[in-house]
């Protein structure tokens, strides 16, 4: 055998097996993407803006998880120094290298929506009111985009619907739309127990009683007979007939 | 083949033993205490994330343990030996020159395996001795308790050390690669980073060139094409960020990448084969 033939034959290996590993790696990448985030195709996203973050992963190798630790204790120290979009910006980042870690994203809108807002109410230089609350809404907000995000990069799992809808609940005071994140929490195979019985708060909250005892009849009559102990049947009876209750002034009181 | 086999075993318990003897094992008592260090440093986080740091902080120390063995112990292996010419010595012997190779591979990999097995076992223990730690300071509420224990005993930890482990042995094997073909151990450093960097970007060079549907020049139309096809698509691997995010990662997708990561091993290593038979010794 000549010298010349094994680095040619070197070549032929790596290029046949080259043209025959792209296609098994396609598979495997759109079966990965189907399992982690429901989608198979590639993101639509400018070839710039995925090279920028391809870079940022690239030059991490495999260690991104350490970079966004860090960036999560940057926020920490900024959180303790009430350094408020250092906090964002730190915890946006850590969103964006680990974007699968519901964590970052619960923690991320706790403090926009919570610590940020209620020092902007709280301690603000500003002397209107009307501009702390705004300067208040404005973190809100922040916090309800980045949950609205968040629950996009972690579809599959309740926590982030559930936070979204406690934050329409207990910052915006929209209780439709707590109600429709609750629902949508319900849907995932990880929900905790008690969350089935808050969109019949919610819908209470925001006024529609009637929808709230259909709901909470239809919930008792999901629990079977006899009921799991650990749904809280007793707690779902009790709104039962605390609405009907309610329902029944309501219609006289409208009668006299 | 028998004969083969004894062959290839005779080099890899050699190179194994060369490398214990250059006290590589000393590095896992640093592994250790970066661990331990690291499993206090977060005590004012909650559980769920004081877990999370642990497990970002383990997984990164192994990978990056593994990394620098395997590439500094890979980049050695031959451009050492041929500087020292003991190469000459052992290829005067009845040894095939691919042989030589596998030996030396196997040999690599034996050890990675050893150091691997050490260090999930420290990692085990140190998340165990957290466990304890936790359930001692959060009460004996059993609900905690069950989230604590489930967070310290994820078995997901076994997968994410294969896949790790997997993605090493690509990685030894496409510094062994370049070893065949370099003098030098910097050039075989530097072109197996420069490999295992642009293999997380592989896939944006691969889905660019076959899925986006854009048209670009024919110049980096090629030069994204040799990007998919001459390099490895790393990013396979992340599904080990999935497994400390706390998300589900089904066994048959951990196969296939293993499977791979075998094939890929396999392909580096004949092609390595293929190159050090032609070369001038």
């Amino acid at each position: 055998m000549s010298v010349a033939l094994p680095r040619w034959l070197a070549v032929l290996v790596i290029l046949s097996w080259g043209f025959l590993k792209v296609p098994w790696e396609i598979r495997m990448t759109k079966a990965q993407r189907l399992a982690t985030v429901g989608v198979t195709g590639p993101s639509a996203v400018a070839l710039r803006e995925k090279l920028g973050q391809g870079l940022v992963l690239a030059a991490l190798g495999g260690f991104r998880g350490l970079a966004a630790n860090a960036l999560l204790l940057e926020a920490h120290g900024a959180w303790e120094e009430k350094q408020w979009v250092r906090v964002r910006s730190a915890l946006e980042m850590a969103t964006l290298l680990q974007p699968r870690v519901a964590l970052f994203w619960d923690l991320a809108s706790w403090h926009l929506a919570w610590n940020a807002a209620v020092a902007a109410e709280q301690y603000s230089e500003n002397t209107s009111e009307t501009r702390k609350r705004m300067e208040a809404r404005k973190w809100v907000e922040a916090g309800r985009i980045l949950l609205e995000r968040g629950t996009k990069a972690v579809p599959e799992k309740s926590l982030l619907f559930q936070r979204l809808g406690d934050l329409y609940w207990q910052r915006l005071a929209d209780y439709q739309a707590a109600a429709a994140c609750y629902r949508e929490a319900l849907t995932k195979s990880d929900v905790p127990p008690y969350l089935e019985r808050f969109v019949g708060y919610a819908l209470d909250k925001a006024g529609d009683q009637e929808g709230a005892l259909e709901y909470f009849r239809q919930l008792r009559l999901s629990m079977g007979n006899p009921p799991d102990p650990a749904r809280k049947p007793e707690v779902v009876d009790r709104e039962i007939s605390r609405l009907e209750n309610e329902l029944r002034k309501g219609r006289e009181g409208a009668r006299r | 083949m028998r004969e083969s086999w004894r062959r290839i075993r005779a080099v890899a318990a050699n190179t194994f033993l060369e490398a214990v003897r250059q006290k590589v094992f000393a590095i896992l008592l640093i592994f250790a205490l970066v661990l331990l260090a690291g499993a206090n440093y977060f005590a004012e986080f909650s559980f769920q994330e004081q877990f999370k740091f642990l497990k970002d902080l383990g997984y990164a120390t192994i990978s990056l343990t593994g990394l620098l063995v395997g590439l500094l112990g890979a980049a050695q292996l031959i451009p050492a030996e041929i500087e020292r010419r003991t190469i000459l010595t052992a290829l005067c012997r009845p040894l095939r020159r691919w042989e030589f190779l596998a030996g030396k591979y196997l040999g690599l990999v034996s050890l990675l395996g050893v150091m691997l097995g050490i260090m999930a076992g420290v990692f085990w223990l140190v998340l165990r001795w957290k466990e304890m730690q936790l359930i001692a300071a959060e009460g004996g509420e059993a609900q905690v308790v069950a989230a604590i224990r489930g967070e310290a005993r994820d078995p997901r930890l076994w997968q994410a050390l294969l896949l790790i482990g997997a993605k090493l042995f690509v990685v030894s094997a496409i510094a062994i690669f370049f070893s065949t073909l370099a003098t030098s151990t910097t050039f075989v450093v530097a072109m197996t980073l420069m490999i295992y960097l642009i293999g997380h970007l592989q896939s944006v060079a691969r889905e660019q060139w076959l899925e986006s549907g854009e048209k670009a020049g024919w110049a980096l139309q090629t030069f994204l094409a040799s990007v998919a096809v001459l390099i490895p698509d790393f990013n396979l691997y992340s599904l080990i960020d999935e497994i400390v995010a706390g998300n589900a990662v089904r066994w048959p997708a951990t196969l296939q990448v293993l499977g791979y990561s075998s094939a890929y091993v396999g392909v580096i290593l004949v092609a390595a084969a293929c190159l050090f038979e032609g070369r001038d010794l």
